[in-house]
């Protein structure tokens, strides 16, 4: 019984120490969080800019698009962005993740060979190389709250890829940071930048008055709208580190309450035993006693 | 505000890195060339090279020089946005981390095969913007 009693002790102090792990990563994932979303906030203003430009210049010169980022071509390959975490501990975060885009990939019935993986994440990169998918591109290692000089190569890359027609049709696939508790996979159409986007929020465009364009409209085109799906781009690499960062908390959270549960139940095992043993004891003595009398 | 002053905001990833509410002059790098915006200026877009802009106030002696990487800007209602991938106010530039930047550029320039090119090429021309906004020999 002794040796029991031990064993209890033992692993009630490991699940503390667990514990105590997962609290302190979970109050580092939430002040990163609070962190990425201070920065969101200042993104949003620059995004917002470009959005508007672009949508007023497209919406009066949608017919004069060829050779641009608006351009429909014939897709003959379709790029996948995915966005993964590199760690794991982050909950269903990555295996959601690319469980939709198993499943978009499917539905469209692309084959392997018609589809170029581009994979920011370790997480992602793994699956798909491991399913025999082209993975044109890795990049690891992106930091807790990226800024846009370091994410300006993966972004470049992207663009660049498309612009020489490695795919010809690029699909970004992230988790969405929708509240602290729950993210939503998107799947989402970044290029070529269709005009149905841009029209979404017209209503709401500050920029109407009758602009000169210098030194033209399709110029400024050219060179605002891969800004535009530059911004895109990285947009949704901050929006999917947001989501990481929560799901990584909640994670954390719930690790931290399962230790809890189980320290409480060793407990009371442990007072089971204890008593056991103590009660085992008397009956020892009493026994002895009355041998003796 | 009075109204012959203009607002300036320079707008980046990083957020409004820069903003001024009475700039009398704004000289923009265009790609047509040099523009000077002043205020009432008809509303107005324009591409940026890489380069500097100038914000000015002569009667409040104000003068700022903000290096940028190119982007665009946006005029209307005195309002003047400049939108740029990335931009810094010139006395902030850190000379020696651009001159690496700089040697890092034509060493890939040097060696790099042909994918390669037009990117070093965009940093060596970064890099470059940024020394000559600092020590001014352009």
């Amino acid at each position: 019984m002794a040796a029991s009693l031990q064993d209890i002790q033992r692993r009630i102090a490991s699940t503390k120490k667990t514990r105590q792990i997962t609290s302190a990563m979970q109050m580092v994932s939430t002040a990163k969080l609070s962190q990425i979303q201070r920065h969101g906030g200042s993104y949003t203003v620059y995004a917002d800019a470009l959005h508007d430009v672009v949508a007023h210049l497209a919406t009066a010169h949608i017919n004069n698009v060829s050779g641009t980022l608006l351009e429909q071509r014939h897709v003959s390959k379709v790029g996948f962005l995915v966005l993964s975490s590199d760690r794991g501990l982050v909950g269903g975060y990555n295996s959601t993740l690319l469980k939709e885009l198993m499943a978009r990939i499917n539905e469209r019935q692309l084959t392997p060979e018609q589809v170029v993986i581009l994979a920011v994440g370790g997480n992602g990169a793994d699956f798909f190389k491991k399913r025999g998918f082209d993975v044109a591109y890795e990049y690891r290692g992106v930091s807790d709250v990226p800024t846009f000089t370091e994410v300006r190569e993966i972004v470049k890359t992207v663009t660049t890829m498309y612009d020489n027609e490695v795919f010809d049709e690029l699909i970004v696939g992230y988790q969405h940071f929708v509240s602290r508790i729950s993210n939503e996979v998107h799947l989402e159409k970044m290029l070529p930048v269709s005009a149905e986007n841009l029209e979404e929020s017209k209503d709401d465009n500050k920029y109407t008055a009758d602009y000169e364009m210098e030194p033209s409209a399709e110029q400024i085109l050219g060179v605002v709208l891969p800004q535009y799906a530059e911004s895109l781009v990285y947009g949704a690499i901050i929006d999917a580190k947001t989501a990481e960062h929560a799901a990584s908390a909640n994670a954390m959270s719930s690790a931290t309450d399962n230790a809890k549960e189980i320290i409480d139940s060793l407990g009371l095992q442990y007072n089971r035993a204890r008593q056991g043993a103590i009660t085992t004891e008397i009956t020892e003595i009493t026994g002895g006693m009355a041998a003796l009398d | 505000m009075s109204e012959h002053t203009l607002h300036v905001k320079v707008v980046t990833p990083d957020g409004v890195v820069f903003g001024h509410e009475t700039a009398s002059l704004v000289v923009l790098d265009t790609i047509n060339g040099e523009e000077g915006i002043m205020a009432n200026h008809s509303p107005i877009i324009t591409s940026l090279h890489i380069g500097e802009v100038k914000v000015i106030n002569e009667e409040e002696s104000y003068k700022e020089n903000i290096t940028i990487s190119g982007g665009f800007a946006e005029f209307s209602d005195n309002q003047l946005s400049i939108v740029s991938d990335s931009a810094e106010r010139t006395q902030d530039i850190d000379v020696k981390r651009a001159e690496r930047a700089k040697e890092r550029a034509e060493k890939h320039l040097a060696a790099s095969d042909t994918s390669d090119t037009e990117r070093a090429q965009a940093a060596l021309m970064r890099a470059v913007n940024r020394i000559h906004a600092v020590t001014g020999n352009k």
